[in-house]
């Protein structure tokens, strides 16, 4: 099986500092792998270790099947990315920009800057000074040279910075059509789970250096946390005919009961039966499921989250 | 050494469109009128004596520059003072640039070779630092003619000339070290600061009597028409250049860029 980003035991030291440590990536072509951490998780790190910027300490890495080593120049014609800030010279216009970057990959041909100019909507802008343009459109030039040559495999920090709503929504469908149509594998980085759980097929969480966690975007489902939370006229009543029944119930402060075993979550309305036979009818059932943002710090340490059995 | 003409076509690109040759260009050309407006005043009493302190300066110039053979000369020495501090300018921007706009990530992960990327960097300081020395060249000897310098015949003025291109050739190849500060001091801070530092020590080195072995006293020996200038001296200043552009190429394909 082709993998185009195979790393092994890939670690980064500065001095005492573990920036990223015992790294095991497998991410298999055509997929859209978003590696999510906190600021300082070691995101850009192994970015830029993937990308050759930077030396590991430990291990090694191979992306498109070449071994990265520090200034080499393959295997970076099918590689396109975007590392950090979309930086650019502030004093050529975005035409130009672009031409530099078409420049720095030979065998691109001229009409693939004004193909790409079209592609990211940058039309109206071609002749501005990339030194006057917005953080999203900036971000768009960012991308731009980044898909300038047809990578066959995408390296992108942050790819919605500082794009509107209508900009992330796009950038969005046109980095699954990349990946649908033409088989191009993503590499991304964020620290933002609700927006990489409608990217990515397969997420890896790092903390501190770390992979904690690669999951699936639906074991990603699963594993948050639900609970049934219902009210009633007489909620200790209802309390006692639920632990009567055999369901751990708990009367939270604010007078709503929450229920968090499998079988209530998965039957509500067995609850809402069992209830009513007792006489005392919930007057609201509702399941909630953890947040996103919430099961991702649970899983780093740094949020108390759902509590479930 | 491929894409080496797309580089140096890159590399001319951001200079022209950045303006900055056109501001070191007038830069440079403040020598030339300054030396002339010196001479101009001291030759003209009723003016230096309303100048005070620039008269006395003025004078000093006026001493050593009489005709046209010392005025070339003072040429010579203004590029390897003046010039050097103006080319490690140049320098500094054209590396130090990538650094503090943060360009340098986009240059690092491509399919062409480090060495045509710096190849092109050094070419393009060196190309830029000679036509400013042709700027000052032309302005010295048009500023020459009009205040009517004496002893100007056609070979002294074309060894003058040679001179100070010489001079300029030898700095322009003592600069390139400072293409590794303004690469691993990510800006301008450290080469500039680093110029500074250098032409102290050259004052130094000079006076003690051993400026022909200090690589960046030679232009200025070489200015002043030291006959006892050595060969060693020369590949003192060609080694240095060699070295610092050797140094700069493995810092750029081995320092770890993080930034």
């Amino acid at each position: 099986m082709n993998l185009p980003i195979e790393t092994e035991d890939l670690g980064k030291r500065y001095g005492d500092v573990r920036a990223v440590e015992h790294l095991s990536l497998r991410v298999a072509e055509g997929e859209i792998y978003a590696f999510l951490g906190l600021n300082g998780a070691g995101k850009t790190t192994t970015m830029r270790m993937l990308l050759g910027m930077i030396r590991p300490t430990t291990g090694y890495a191979t992306v498109l099947q070449t071994r990265v080593r520090l200034g080499s120049r393959e295997p970076w014609e099918s590689v396109g990315y975007l590392v950090e800030m979309p930086h650019c010279y502030p004093e050529l216009s975005v035409y130009e920009n672009l031409e530099v970057a078409r420049r720095l990959h030979p065998g691109v041909p001229r009409e693939a800057v004004g193909r790409i100019i079209e592609r990211l909507g940058l039309a109206a802008y071609v002749d501005r000074r990339a030194g006057n343009l917005s953080q999203g459109n900036a971000q768009r030039l960012g991308l731009a040279k980044a898909l300038l040559h047809s990578p066959k495999l995408l390296f992108l920090d942050e790819p919605a910075n500082g794009l509107d709503p209508a900009g992330i929504v796009e950038i969005r469908e046109l980095l699954l059509e990349l990946t649908r149509e033409q088989g191009v594998t993503v590499f991304m980085c964020s620290h933002i789970l609700a927006e990489v759980s409608r990217l990515a097929q397969r997420i890896g969480i790092i903390h501190n250096g770390r992979l904690l966690q690669e999951l699936n975007v639906d074991e990603l489902e699963q594993n948050r946390r639900r609970r049934l939370l219902l009210r009633a006229r007489d909620i200790e009543s209802a309390h006692r005919a639920l632990i009567a029944a055999g369901q751990p119930a708990e009367i939270l402060q604010d007078g709503t009961i929450e229920l968090k075993s499998a079988s209530s979550v998965e039957r509500p309305d067995d609850i809402n039966c069992l209830l009513v036979k007792a006489g005392t009818p919930p007057t609201q059932l509702m399941v909630e499921e953890e947040e996103l943002e919430q099961y991702f710090l649970r899983l780093v340490g740094m949020d108390g989250g759902l509590q479930n059995e | 050494m491929n894409n080496l003409s797309d580089m140096i076509w890159i590399e001319l690109r951001k200079a022209i469109r950045s303006r900055m040759p056109l501001w070191t260009a007038l830069g440079s050309l403040f020598m030339p009128l300054g030396i002339t407006f010196l001479i101009f005043v001291s030759k003209n009493p009723e003016i230096s004596q309303k100048l005070g302190l620039i008269s006395a300066k003025a004078n000093l110039i006026a001493y050593s520059a009489t005709d046209w053979q010392s005025y070339l000369g003072l040429f010579g020495l203004l590029i390897a003072a003046g010039g050097f501090i103006l080319f490690v300018l140049i320098i500094s921007w054209v590396f130090g640039r990538e650094f503090s706009d943060g360009t340098v990530k986009d240059m690092l992960a491509v399919p062409v070779q480090r060495s045509s990327i710096l190849l092109a960097k050094f070419i393009i300081v060196a190309a830029w630092s000679a036509a400013l020395t042709i700027v000052i060249l032309i302005a010295g000897l048009i500023m020459g003619a009009i205040i009517n310098l004496p002893g100007g015949s056609l070979s002294i003025i074309f060894q003058g000339s040679a001179l100070m291109v010489i001079t300029a050739c030898l700095t322009i190849v003592v600069v390139m070290p400072f293409a590794l500060f303004a690469s691993a001091g990510r800006g301008y801070l450290l080469p500039i600061g680093a110029a500074f530092l250098t032409l102290m020590m050259t004052n130094v080195v000079a006076l003690a009597g051993w400026g022909e072995y200090f690589p960046w006293a030679v232009p200025g020996l070489y200015a002043q028409g030291k006959s006892s200038l050595a060969l060693i001296s020369f590949l003192i200043v060609f080694l240095t250049g060699l070295v610092g552009m050797i140094a700069t190429y493995f810092w750029w394909k081995y320092a770890d860029q993080s930034r």
